[in-house]
């Protein structure tokens, strides 16, 4: 006995039920589309952000360093030598878009009239950032020049909210003074190129960059902190990941090739707290179903009853009963479970239309786009998951059902 | 002609069924002793109330008794689980009711055939088995239409064929000319009679109309949940 056919007939009995039962489901369904559309794009849109704000895809350091330092910092001391072969090594790479040399200082930045404040400073290979897809997001002046400045024509770009404490704008001259490795004091004159902000209000109060070149002739070193590997797709991380670690292995010093999401935990802080929320909705979605989907097979059975009992009489066994309700509302589950994916998808597609914007997070500058991305698997798993659900809406009936005894059941108005 | 089954289709001892508790308790049913023998035809008689729902539904295996004891053709049913009761009314035992209880989204063909289906028949031999049978009670040219779309006399029929499709052992039909006009309920029992004959299955009527049971062969009177008479006015139909 194939019970779908006749579970779809019974859905024809009350069409406004069954409507207002599908609009339940499917909105659930879709509910659950937008949501983890917005998640995947709140998480892909930070994961770039940071991989091309400057983290880039894979960090090459000296081991060492990056166990004395926690990651993610920007006070790795200079200790990478013999880089430029390196970085042609790993530039021959498949997958490799460019590799990037990052020089860390830190020191005073000085206004000709001697007010000073501290500083986080990086120097960094203007053309090799293009080339990796970095973004700097500069707010006023001009980027960075590609080739290096001559000495005597050093310049550098300031984060919005250090220019502001200092009270400094593009154009403006500045002094940077940093302790080399040898405890000495060292100093670099640089004028104002440019004005950007890191998206994080933290960190804009206290960091410049600089070209790679001026660095070096500040810290009075030609070796770097580490290499910046950008890759052409971030879902190449763990294949780049491999063969760079493979090329490096055995070098003295030790060299560690560290993926980008070790250096974010900021990331994977964000990522957690939204999974949080999107179970926490998702599971009051689910409830919401659960119980209005229930409530209304429970409506549909109860009208039944005489006809439940009379099926029963003439030799329908309960497991063929269970069977026929549980198909009426595995119908219900999958047509609205379908109904809501398409639904989402075209909220999808109508959200990012809008072209909605939503205030900055607590701790960051820019607001946010509200866009929504579309998530295959999850428009297959909410039509998946309204079976389960309303499986699982059926349950009250059923027992009910079987709990009734025929006699009780033919006798019902 | 084959010799008759000495099993009775049903054989029912001490059977009683109470309702409520206390002083509001109701016998519905009280101590019992009937047999019904392969093929015979039996009117339940007696006034609303007096228990010839209960006796069908205890004999159908719809009810349990409270005490007592209930044999479909040698089965104790007591000792049979819901599953077991289910598969005996499947395979042994049919039902008219009132109110004709048909299913309102499957036509009148679909009504017929839902015991095979149910019994895994494949659809080709339901569609001939219930075709016949829609064809025996004059409504052939009415299979395709759902129960709304037929009169009340037409809907018990449709009920009458769906109780013999699978050929059982004994019918029980609970007052099923209650809801028809005399003439039309004239028409139908003579129906049942008439396939009864041809099918050889055991009929159990419970009616209180007294112009049914003029003809009755045999008329079991029951009154307060007793058995007052049990005549046999002819030889068994």
């Amino acid at each position: 006995m194939n019970p779908f056919p006749l579970a779809l007939r019974n859905l024809t009995r009350n069409p406004r039920r069954t409507a207002l039962s599908l609009a339940v489901v499917a909105s659930g369904a879709a509910a659950i589309v937008l949501t983890a559309g917005f998640v995947r794009f709140s998480f892909d849109g930070l994961r770039e952000a940071m991989i091309h704000g400057g983290l880039g895809h894979l960090e090459v350091a000296v081991a060492a360093e990056v166990g004395r330092r926690s990651g993610g910092t920007l006070d790795r001391a200079p200790s990478l030598g013999g880089w430029r072969e390196l970085r042609a090594e790993i530039e021959r790479l498949p997958r490799v878009a460019a590799v990037g040399a990052n020089l860390h200082v830190m020191g005073l930045v000085q206004r000709a009239d001697g007010a000073a404040v501290s500083f986080a400073g990086v120097g960094v290979e203007p053309d090799r950032e293009r080339a990796m897809g970095f973004v700097t997001k500069l707010r006023a002046g001009v980027p960075l020049p590609a080739s290096p400045p001559a000495a005597g024509a050093d310049v550098a770009q300031l984060a919005v909210g250090l220019a502001e404490s200092l009270g400094v704008d593009v154009g403006d001259s500045l002094t940077l003074l940093t302790a080399r490795a040898d405890g000495m004091l060292s100093a670099l004159d640089v004028r104002v190129a440019g004005l950007f902000t890191t998206g994080v209000a933290e960190l804009d109060t206290r960091l410049l960059k600089l070209p790679l070149a001026s660095a070096m002739r500040l810290a009075e070193t030609d070796e770097v902190s580490n290499l910046l590997v950008g890759l052409d797709d971030t879902r190449d991380t763990a294949a780049a990941l491999a063969a760079v670690e493979r090329l490096v292995a055995g070098r003295d010093p030790a060299l560690a090739v560290t993926p980008w999401p070790e250096r974010a935990p900021f990331y994977g802080q964000v990522r957690d707290l939204y999974l949080g929320i999107f179970a926490f909705l998702g599971s009051v979605v689910v409830l919401l179903v659960v119980l209005a989907a229930s409530n209304t097979l429970v409506m549909t059975v109860f009208e039944r009853l005489r006809e439940l009992g009379t099926l029963r009489a003439i030799g329908t066994t309960p497991a063929q009963i269970v069977a026929l309700l549980l198909a009426e509302a595995l119908w219900l589950g999958a047509l609205g479970g379908a109904l809501g994916a398409a639904l989402g998808a075209l909220g999808v597609a109508g959200l990012n239309a809008l072209d909605l914007r939503m205030p900055p997070p607590p701790g960051a500058v820019d607001p946010l786009d509200l866009r929504l991305a579309y998530v295959p698997e999850a428009m297959a798993g909410a039509a998946l998951l309204m079976l389960a659900v309303l499986a699982l809406a059926a349950l009250v009936p059923i027992l009910r059902v079987l709990r009734l005894r025929v006699v009780e059941a033919l006798g019902h108005v | 002609m084959p010799p008759p089954n000495p099993v009775p289709v049903f054989r029912a001892r001490a059977l009683s069924r109470r309702y409520g508790r206390g002083d509001a308790e109701v016998r519905a049913l009280d101590a019992i002793d009937l047999d019904v023998a392969a093929g015979e035809v039996v009117f339940v008689a007696g006034p609303s109330g007096s228990g010839k729902s209960t006796l069908l539904h205890l004999l159908g295996t719809l009810d349990r008794a409270d005490s007592g004891t209930v044999e479909v053709e040698g089965r104790d049913i007591a000792a049979l689980g819901e599953r077991e009761r289910a598969l005996l009314r499947r395979e042994r035992l049919g039902f008219v009711f009132q109110d004709f209880h048909l299913v309102p989204v499957l036509s009148a063909l679909e009504n017929v055939e839902y015991p095979l289906w149910i019994a895994g028949v494949g659809r080709r031999e339901r569609r001939e088995r219930a075709g016949a049978l829609l064809a025996a009670v004059g409504l052939e040219r009415r299979a395709d239409h759902r129960p709304r779309e037929l009169s009340g006399g037409e809907r018990q029929r449709v009920a009458v064929a769906r109780a013999l499709v699978h050929r059982p052992a004994a019918i029980l039909a609970d007052e099923p000319t209650g809801n028809l006009d005399s003439a039309t309920g004239r028409a139908v029992l003579a129906q049942l009679l008439a396939l009864h004959r041809e099918h050889g299955a055991a009929l159990v009527v419970a009616t209180h109309d007294a112009e049914l049971l003029a003809d009755a062969p045999r008329r079991v009177t029951l009154r307060d949940g007793r058995i007052a008479a049990d005549e046999r006015v002819g030889a068994p139909a």
